[in-house]
């Protein structure tokens, strides 16, 4: 009696004071990207969940989800090598979030197929035998967009802001993993997402509606198929260029990769400058929220940001 | 493209078994495909294949095993999922190419781009290994352990040096790989599933 006494005075507290409500906390999978080609990500992740008071418990002993090359090889391996951490989130009881696109869609197509059929929990079960390790699948797996976004919150995200982006227009370029194929609890639209639209608008930013919001960079391809790679990249920039946009913003280092770390391959095959900035979601929260552009590895860019931070009234 | 034009498919030639293996290594559904083309319409890169998604789905329906294995689509293709997004019968277009590139793989089949194969492998060993990918050697690897020459293969990472630079001089090239603590698990799981499904690796 007293319990329910409790609970039914506890309930409008909270809602008359949600910043208060309890911290999210995470079980951080950087994956393997993460900790070299793009620490910048990385950075910009753990300074803006810092915050923004979202708290990352980096998977300890996390392994290689197996991207592209495990589908591609044998797909119980591809089952199997996202299982082990999600056993190994299972054994913390916390969810996994992961800001890498394509390994979010590996441990969410791994937790989905077991969850949907027991026989293959069994078999990925039996492909983890004499690790110690089992899954039950208990814990979920989420994008950080959708956990910044939707779990803490636009409005705590809007109340962070000390530096609003006023003039500054951007392309979203979200690439393909992150909304396609589409997952049964999904966060966001995989033709038209407006995640990060809505986001870039908050930071005060304008964010341009443009048609490739998810068209292919050929990022996986960029290492066997390289020119396709880079006619397929050039198209996405010269139409950034085109809609009139300062920058490319996007949650997907091996997009990052491919449209600022080839630019100036594109640069040469194609005989033309571009010199767009390309930059990640979370080093655009970070710099509306104050945070020195260093501390978010905007100094590792390739195309430099040095115009665009000067037109935000940034120093460098 | 191969779509242009009629040709005779001779039924002796198919396999009958083809298409349950595809789906036994996880092309979902390609069995329900009836042929609309919507993958085709919206492939980013359909112009560079030789048989587009909409052919290659008939062709695994029918059994032609050794064209579509022999196939060169499948190396193009950037697993971007916009076929399996938009495809009104739900198939697993994507992942219907992965199950195709691992029993070509599997097969020993020779791929028109031999690239693709040695990525790949390149990619789980590293993870098997360390537990976690070490890029620069992927790009060693595709470079030098594809089917040109030694001197194309220098000639290809010369071509790639000054990228390597620039991201090495922002410190985004790792030295050496990272290897995980429990490296023995990753043994284990390779082995149980070498066991389990008769690989050859």
């Amino acid at each position: 009696m007293s319990e329910i006494a409790v609970a039914e005075k506890a309930v409008p507290q909270e809602a008359a004071k949600p910043e208060e409500k309890k911290a999210l906390r995470f079980a951080y999978y950087p994956g393997c990207s993460l900790t070299t080609s793009a620490k910048d990500y990385n950075m910009s992740v753990i300074e803006v969940a810092k915050a923004l008071g979202l708290e990352l418990e980096e998977l300890e002993d996390w392994s290689c989800c197996g991207a592209t090359a495990a589908y591609s090889v044998n797909y119980l391996l591809s089952l199997a090598l996202p299982a082990r951490n999600l056993a190994l989130a299972e054994a913390k009881g916390l969810d996994i979030v992961t800001p890498c696109p394509e390994c979010y869609y590996r441990l969410w197509a791994a937790h989905d197929s077991m969850g949907e059929d027991p026989k293959v929990l069994e078999k990925v079960n039996k492909a983890m035998d004499g690790t110690g390790l089992k899954c039950a699948g208990s814990v979920d797996v989420k994008h950080i967009l959708d956990v910044l976004v939707n779990g803490v919150g636009m409005e705590a995200i809007a109340k962070k802001v000390v530096r609003p982006l006023k003039g500054l227009k951007v392309v979203p370029y979200y690439g393909c993993v992150i909304v396609k194929p589409p997952r049964k609890s999904r966060f966001d639209s995989p033709e038209n997402p407006m995640t990060m639209d809505r986001l870039i608008s908050a930071l005060g930013a304008e964010s341009i509606q443009w048609d490739s919001k998810t068209r292919c960079c050929g990022g996986p391809i960029m290492l066997t198929n390289e020119k396709a790679m880079l006619n397929l990249s050039r198209d996405l920039l010269a139409k950034a260029k085109a809609a009139g946009a300062q920058a490319v913003v996007l949650p997907c280092q091996l997009c990052q990769l491919a449209l600022d770390g080839k630019q100036t391959a594109i640069e040469e095959a194609f005989k033309e400058k571009i010199d767009m900035p390309v930059l990640y979601f979370t080093q655009l929260m970070g710099l509306a929220f104050g945070i020195e552009p260093k501390r978010l590895g905007l100094d590792k860019n390739l195309v430099s940001v040095n115009k665009l931070l000067k037109s935000i009234g940034i120093s460098s | 493209m191969a779509e242009a034009g009629l040709q005779v498919i001779k039924l002796k030639d198919c396999d009958p078994h083809f298409m349950n293996e595809v789906i036994a290594a996880g092309g979902k559904n390609v069995q329900l495909c009836y042929q609309c083309g919507t993958c085709t319409g919206g492939c980013p890169v359909a112009h560079l294949m030789d048989y587009p998604p909409r052919t290659v789905m008939r062709m695994v329906q029918l059994g032609m095993k050794e064209q579509v294995l022999k196939s060169a689509t499948l190396w193009v293709c950037a697993s971007c999922n916009t076929c399996t997004t938009r495809c009104p019968r739900g198939v697993e277009i994507a992942k219907v190419m992965g199950a195709l590139k691992s029993l070509a793989i599997k097969e020993g089949v020779a791929a028109k781009n031999p690239l693709g194969p040695v990525f790949y492998k390149s990619f789980l060993d590293s993870t098997g290994t360390f537990g976690r990918v070490f890029e620069p050697k992927l790009m060693l690897d595709v470079h030098l352990k594809g089917d040109g020459s030694i001197a194309q293969g220098i000639r290809g990472l010369l071509r790639e040096a000054p990228f390597g630079m620039r991201l090495a001089m922002r410190g985004r090239v790792a030295l050496l790989p990272e290897a995980i603590g429990h490296k023995e698990q990753m043994k284990k799981i390779y082995e149980n599933i070498c066991k389990m499904e008769c690989l050859h690796e």
